[in-house]
Formats: C-alpha cells, structure tokens, sequence
C-alpha cells in the first residue's frame, strides 16, 4: 500500500516532469517569435529588488548547475552501471539506477530554469537576444530537437532497467546510458558555442558585420569553445560525483538502519573517489583555456589573471585548499573502519602539514594591496619575502606536492586491509616510495630552479613538474594492482561505521565545488567587462560595469542556496520514490 | 535535527565564502568613459585619462605589473623617477623612458619595450607621464607641455602614414627591420632580443603565416614565445606600406635580400 507521502512526491515529481516538457514547448515556439520583435534595447525589470542583470545572472547560474547536474550525473550512472556489468556486482547497478532515478526530476529543472533563462533574455536583453538568434538560430533548432532525444533516451534508460536487465539486453540498456551522455555532451557543446562566441568572436566579425551573414560554424568554433568544451566535460565528472557524495551523506546522516548506512557509506565514499580523481586533472584543461584565453586577447588575458579579478584567483586557491582538506579529511576518518589501517595513522600528521603549507602558498598573493607608502617602502607591490611564495615556481609546487599527497591518502585508503604476499611485496612497497621521493624531489628542484631562470624557460618547468606527478600516480598505481593480486584481507571495511563528521565534510565538498563552478562562471563572464560580445556588442545598459568580488560573491551565494534547496528537494523525492517501491515490493 | 544540521553546514559554508570574498580588496571594472583631450585640463584630469591609457590603448598592463616581463609602476613610479637618473627631472625620465625606452632599462628586466610614441600621439604621452608622476609622487606635466603637444599633433596630424609606395628594388629589408626597432624582440644574424623569433627561423615558413605575424601578432603566437604573447604592437600593419610589407616578408620566408636593397649592413648576415 502506498503511502500518502508517496503518493504526493509521485504526482509532485509527475508535475515537474510535465512543467520541463512544457517549458521546452515553449522555449521552442519563444525563441523565433521573441528574436523578430523590435523595439527598445534593455526591457524593464524591477522584482525583489534584483534588476535585469541580477534576473539574468540567477536564472542562468540555476540554469548551468541543473545542467552540470544532468550531465554529471549520467557519467557517474554508466560507468557505475559498467562497473556492475563487469563486476557482476548487483550493488552497483542498483547504485546507478538510484542517481538515474533522481535524473528524471532534475531533467525538468534544467529545463524549467533554461525557458526562464530564454523569457528574461528575450524580454529583458531584446535587441542582444535578437543578435544572437539572427546568428545561431539553426543551432538553437538541433539544440531544442536534441534534448527530445535526451530526454526520451533518459526515460527508456530508467523505466527500461529492469525490463532489460539481464543478458544482451543488459548491454544494450547500457548502451542507453552511453548514448544519454553522448546528447547530454552535444548539447552542451552547442550552448558553450554561443557563449563562447561572446567571449571571443571570430576576428573578422566588427561592430559593422551584419549578424545574419556570420557564418554559424566560425562562430561556434570560435577560439574558446573546444578548451570550454573540454574543461566543463571534466568540470561535470567532478560535480557528478560530489553531488553523488552530497546526496550519499544526506542519506547517510537521515538512514534509520545499519544496512542504509552501510550502502550511503559506500555511496558518499564511491561519489568523492570520482570527484577528487577528476579534480586533479581539471587544472590542465584549464591551463588550456587560459591560454587560449591570451592567445585571443592579451587584454582580456591581463584582466583575468593581472587586472581587476587577480584577487579571484586567491579565492580559487582558498576553495581548492579547502577541498583538498576536506577529500583527504574524508578519506583520515573512512581509514577508521578499515582494520590495517592504524599503521598509516602517525603518517597524516605530516600529510596534514604538507597541505596545510601547500595552501598557504598557493593562496598567497602576488601583489600586495597597500597604500602609496608601503608601496614605496617594498619597491614596488610585491612584498620582499611573501613575494617569493607569490610566483608561479612556488605556486605549481605548493599544488603538485598536494596533489601528490592526496594520491598518497588514497593509496594508503586502498592498501590498508591488504597484506600483499607476492615475494617482491617488500620490494614493490619501497620503489613506491622511491618514486613518490623523485617526483617530489623533481617538484621542488624545477620550483626552486625557477626562479634563476627567464619567464620562458620557468613555463616550461611546469610541464615538468605535472609530468612528474601524472608518471609517478600511474607508476605506482600499476605496481599497486600487481602487488594486490591474492593479498589477504586484514579484515573487512565496516561500511557504515563513519562518524557523521565525515558526511559533513562530504556536504562542504559538494557545496565548494558548486560554489567553485559560480566563482569561475563569473570570471568566464566578466572579462568581457564592458561588453555583451566582445568587442562587437558594447552592453550599454545601467549594469553595463562589472561588480566586485564582493557583490559576486553575494550573488554566487544565493544561487547557490537556491540550487541546494532545490536539490534537497529532489533528494526528498528520490527517497520517497524509493520507498514507494519498497513498499509496493512488501506489499 | 539532522536536516537543520545539514542545511546549517550548507548556509555557514556560503556565509564563510561569502564573507570572505567581501573582505578581499574590492575592484569594480568600470565602463571606460570616452577620451577628450583639451589644453586646460588640470594636472588631476591629465593623470586620470593617463590611467586609461595606461590600462587601455597604451597596453602597458601586457608587461608592467606582472612582476616579470617589466617594473610594476602603479603606486611606485612617482616616487623612484626622480633618482633613477642624476640630474634629470622625474618628468623628462620618464618621457624619455617612453620614447626612448631602450636607454632606461632596469637591471633584472628584459629590453622588450618599444618607443611608444610610435602607437601613441604625443597627448597620450603626456598624460601617461602625468599619470605616472601621480604613483607616488607629485605631477609636474602642466598645461603648457599639454597645450604644446596638442599643437604639434594638430601640426602633424598623421606622422605614421604609411610612405608612398616606392619600388621595391629601393627598399632595403634590413634597414627597415633596424628602423622599426624589429631587433629590440627578435634576433638577425646573431643580434637582437629574444622575446619572439629569430628572423632566420622564418625562413621556409608561410608567407601568409609571416605577414599576419607582422600586421595581426597576436593571432598566432609561436609556442615557444606564449609567454611573451601580446608584447609586439599590432600597428605594423599601419606603420608599414604595402610595398614594404611584401618586402620584409620576401626577406623573411627567403632569407635573401632583394637586389639593390642592403649588402648586409647593420645586423645583416655578413
């Protein structure tokens, strides 16, 4: 018998999914319609005290977390599913279809905050909208046709789950998950080709070019959409799994029985594996698209990293501190139920250390904010000794070594309730060692190295330094896995059996990296400054300046807020679902 | 209980981040406002437009205040201009500094900055001066060197048209390279900067890849040089007629000077 509960988070996850279908309809039948009309260049706006811009910046940071959720999320479904193909390990596909269920409101929510997105572009950024749509219009036809199919994979991929579970048919359904992220991603691709175009339009489109002669594809493939492509592709890997993490330690802290806990401990540990992981080669992606960033426009280079919004990337540094304490705070307490693992425990302290300084450096600014004597005082805006840690020779060391230490809680999380007993276990364990002892020594050498040398040569250092890293983690993951071949247990993981604390700090990391995704979104979008296409499309309205990092802030915050009410929302309703079925199974 | 807990450690967090990013210092990007220049402006007014020179069509945050390609100015240059050079006026140092920029190089940086009166008109110039006497120090630029600057622009409105169109046979490639100060970045024959690349390594290379790297440098920065990307001026395109241009790039892609151009003179292949 189902529960009135039940049956109202049914009807109201039924309703949700009607209002995304509706909203879509709408988007579709908006877009053409809205683009034709003439009339003044800014519309109106004047609710809660937000103005156009505020309306604008909430409706698309809610629009863009739906969206890193929707496609976030099914990365982590079809490979988890995989793994339970492969594995034949039941729990895991129950896993994966738990977070697809959760898809299917989430979907909607997309939606609904996209057609929101469009309504208040349309009417509030009339003449800019029509601009865009005179260029991408075909592309924004592909885009409304492909979320149908994403949308209709989706539902064939979670209503079929059970219907073809097993055999052949298993693989196709997993085929389903597949071709779920491959819409997810094309459909990404094409919106990140209109924003990118407003960040970096083709160099022959001027003030003068009329819109409906820019050809589309020189404006989608225009000099920053495949580095932004690339970094949001890796950016949902990460978000996937610490919002897996967030909704693992939502159910862990509110499971009633030893068995729900057990499962969320799992989860929560599972979602942080897969976000951390992916952390770690996010930087790259975005090294990339800074770099392009430059090679596009060296002003708009200098106002990123040396201009207005230099003191953002101290925030960054003090966000991405943060989560690495946190993923390996999370990882020091889950080595508590591990039997074997007491031995590693004198070594966090050092580890502990180690990213503690690591952060100091990295989040120490290389100029300093003072007045014209203390200025005159240094020689300059750089502080005589702080500077030193202020540059990037400090900077990439401070963050190889803490990546290299993280990958050392890991191991140390992997390896506690193992007792290898091949004959070169001794062996292998100390060329381990060895090689994270090189990677740090050549770490440290090309950090200090690089501050005898030219800016030229210092750059080239860092691929060094990452290549170090990157060779020592894959080195000493292969001897792992040999050396873990027949290792008898030491005791079984008490799955479970983690303080709340350590689900808290899942939540702060899934709180951080979406607070992270609104802190970059604002610098993708403000070093436009001026402008609602750079250089093409001067934005002339009242709002036309770009806030501080205050007033930024502030605004991330609330969208934020809103996206996790929202998302707490739908975990209700995934926890009700679930129930339903429990109940109806019982009954 | 446990949801008032979960949604407390949400909102502390934001509020943590929030506060945070409110205490930092606070830089508002304003929408630069349009540039008119006239004689009687105050020594404030000439340093304020000298500030969005400075950050604007000056370019000089490419290099200045980064703390390594050149020496951060903002909030120092007023202060030290008047010492660098005994018997020179902070004003006259860092005029000549700008047009002259090659003689007043600081020890530890590189000698990659180019005279800037060949992008800048002279008002320009003097409001970057006052500008930059205003870091730390008192501005000096007055009125009578603004009004005469303004004077002498009006007198020779355009000083970096291109030359009418000679014949090519007359132009010597590697004099040209020595006038435009090509040499302060890249090397020829041994000599020169090493900010981009060697002229030689042109050699063999696209013409049409050649030509955009004179006329259009920030389109395609050699890799090896990415890090100086956006310190070559985008004005060749402007300072140089056609016929010179073709010139240059035929020395470049072939490695040769066309007859009746140079005998290797200065910084040539001997």
């Amino acid at each position: 018998m189902r529960s009135r509960e039940t049956v109202e988070g049914s009807r109201a996850a039924a309703w949700l999914r009607r209002g995304g279908w509706m909203a879509i309809a709408a988007l579709a039948v908006a877009v053409p319609l809205l683009a034709q009309a003439a009339g003044p260049d800014y519309g109106e706006f004047g609710v809660f005290g937000l103005d156009r811009r505020d309306a604008v910046w909430i409706a698309a940071q809610l629009h863009l977390l739906f969206a890193a959720f929707v496609l976030g999320v099914p990365m982590f479904a079809v490979v988890i599913e995989a793994i339970g193909i492969f594995s034949k390990n039941e729990r895991y596909d129950k896993l994966a279809k738990e977070f697809t269920r959760l898809l299917l409101v989430a979907y909607s929510a997309t939606a609904i905050w996209g057609a929101i997105l469009v309504f208040f572009l349309s009417t509030l950024y009339p003449r800019f909208w029509g601009y865009l749509t005179a260029i991408f219009a075909p592309s924004m036809w592909l885009y409304a046709a492909l979320f149908f199919f994403e949308s209709f994979t989706l539902y064939l991929y979670y209503y079929g789950w059970d219907a073809w579970k097993k055999g052949a048919s298993k693989i196709v359904h997993w085929g389903l998950g597949i071709m779920l992220n491959v819409w997810g991603t094309i459909v990404m691709f094409i919106a990140n080709g209109w924003l990118t175009y407003m960040m970096s339009p083709p160099p022959d489109v001027t003030a003068d070019t009329v819109p409906q002669t820019v050809e589309l594809w020189s404006a989608i493939n225009n000099a920053t959409w495949m580095p932004i492509n690339i970094h949001r592709l890796l950016a949902n890997v990460v978000f996937g799994g610490a919002i897996v993490g967030a909704y693992a330690a939502y159910r862990f802290l509110t499971s009633e029985t030893d068995e729900e806990r057990a499962h969320y401990d799992w989860m929560g540990y599972t979602g942080n594996f897969i976000a951390i992981g992916a952390l770690i080669v996010l930087p790259f992606a975005g090294y990339w698209l800074g770099r392009e960033i430059y090679e596009f426009s060296q002003q708009m280079g200098i106002t990123m990293m040396g201009g207005f919004m230099s003191w953002l990337w101290i925030i960054q540094a003090f966000l991405i501190g943060i989560l690495f304490l946190a993923g390996n705070y999370y990882l020091w307490i889950g080595m508590g139920r591990i039997p074997g693992a007491e031995r590693f425990q004198p070594h966090i302290k050092w580890m502990l250390l180690v990213l503690v300084l690591g952060v100091i450096v990295w989040a120490t600014p290389n100029t300093m904010i003072a007045d014209r004597d203390e200025i005159a005082a240094m020689g300059g805006q750089q502080h005589p000794f702080l500077g030193v840690l202020g540059v990037m020779s400090a900077k990439n060391t401070a963050v190889n070594l803490m990546i290299l230490t993280t990958f050392l809680s890991f191991l140390m999380y992997r390896r506690a309730n193992k007792e290898p007993v091949v004959p070169w276990a001794k062996a292998g364990t100390m060329i381990q060692g060895l090689a994270f002892a090189i990677a740090a020594v050549v770490v440290v050498f090309y950090g200090v190295y690089g501050y005898f040398v030219t800016a030229i040569v210092r750059i080239g250092f860092s691929v060094y330094q990452v290549a170090a890293v990157l060779a020592t983690i894959l080195f000493v993951i292969g001897i792992d896995i040999a050396m873990a071949r027949g290792a008898k247990s030491r005791g079984e993981i008490r799955w479970g059996e983690m303080p709340p604390r350590s689900q808290y700090a899942l939540l702060i990391l899934a709180v951080t990296f979406t607070w992270l995704m609104g802190l970059m979104g604002f610098a993708r979008s403000g070093i436009r400054q001026h402008w609602h296409v750079y250089e093409v499309i001067r934005d002339t309205s009242e709002q036309a300046f770009t806030p501080a990092l205050g007033p930024a802030a502030t605004m991330i915050s609330i969208c934020v807020l809103i996206f996790f009410g929202l998302v707490g929302m739908i975990f209700w309703l995934g926890g009700l679902a679930e129930k339903s079925v429990y109940e109806e199974t019982g009954a | 209980m446990t949801n008032l807990k979960i949604l407390f450690t949400v909102v502390a967090t934001l509020a943590v981040f929030t506060f945070v990013a409110n205490v930092i210092p606070q830089v508002q990007s304003a929408v630069p406002e349009e540039i008119v220049l006239s004689a009687d402006m105050s020594p404030e007014e000439l340093a304020s437009i000298g500030e969005e020179v400075y950050a604007g069509v000056g370019g000089c945050t490419a290099c200045h205040g980064l703390g390594t390609r050149a020496p951060d100015l903002v909030g120092v240059a007023g202060s030290v201009c008047a010492a660098r050079v005994p018997g020179q006026s902070c004003k006259d140092y860092l005029w000549d500094s700008l047009v002259d920029p090659m003689a007043y190089i600081v020890d530890g940086f590189q000698p990659i900055m180019l005279d800037q009166s060949r992008t800048l008109t002279q008002p320009q110039l003097w409001t970057l001066v006052a500008y930059l006497e205003s870091q730390g120090g008192e501005v000096t630029v007055t009125s009578d060197d603004f009004a005469a600057a303004l004077a002498a622009a009006d007198a020779a409105p355009a000083p970096m048209l291109p030359p009418a169109a000679v014949d090519p046979a007359d132009i010597d490639p590697v004099q040209l390279v020595n006038e435009q100060g090509c040499l302060a970045c890249h090397a020829l024959g041994g000599e020169g900067g090493m900010v981009g690349p060697a002229f030689e390594d042109l050699i063999g290379q696209d013409r049409d890849y050649v030509l955009r790297g004179i006329v259009d440098p920030n389109a395609d920065t050699a890799a090896d040089f990415a890090a100086f990307a956006g310190t070559m001026p985008p004005t060749f395109g402007d300072l140089l007629s056609e016929t010179e241009l073709d010139v240059l790039v035929e020395f470049f892609v072939t490695g040769e000077v066309p007859s009746g151009g140079s005998d290797g003179g200065d910084g040539g292949d001997e």
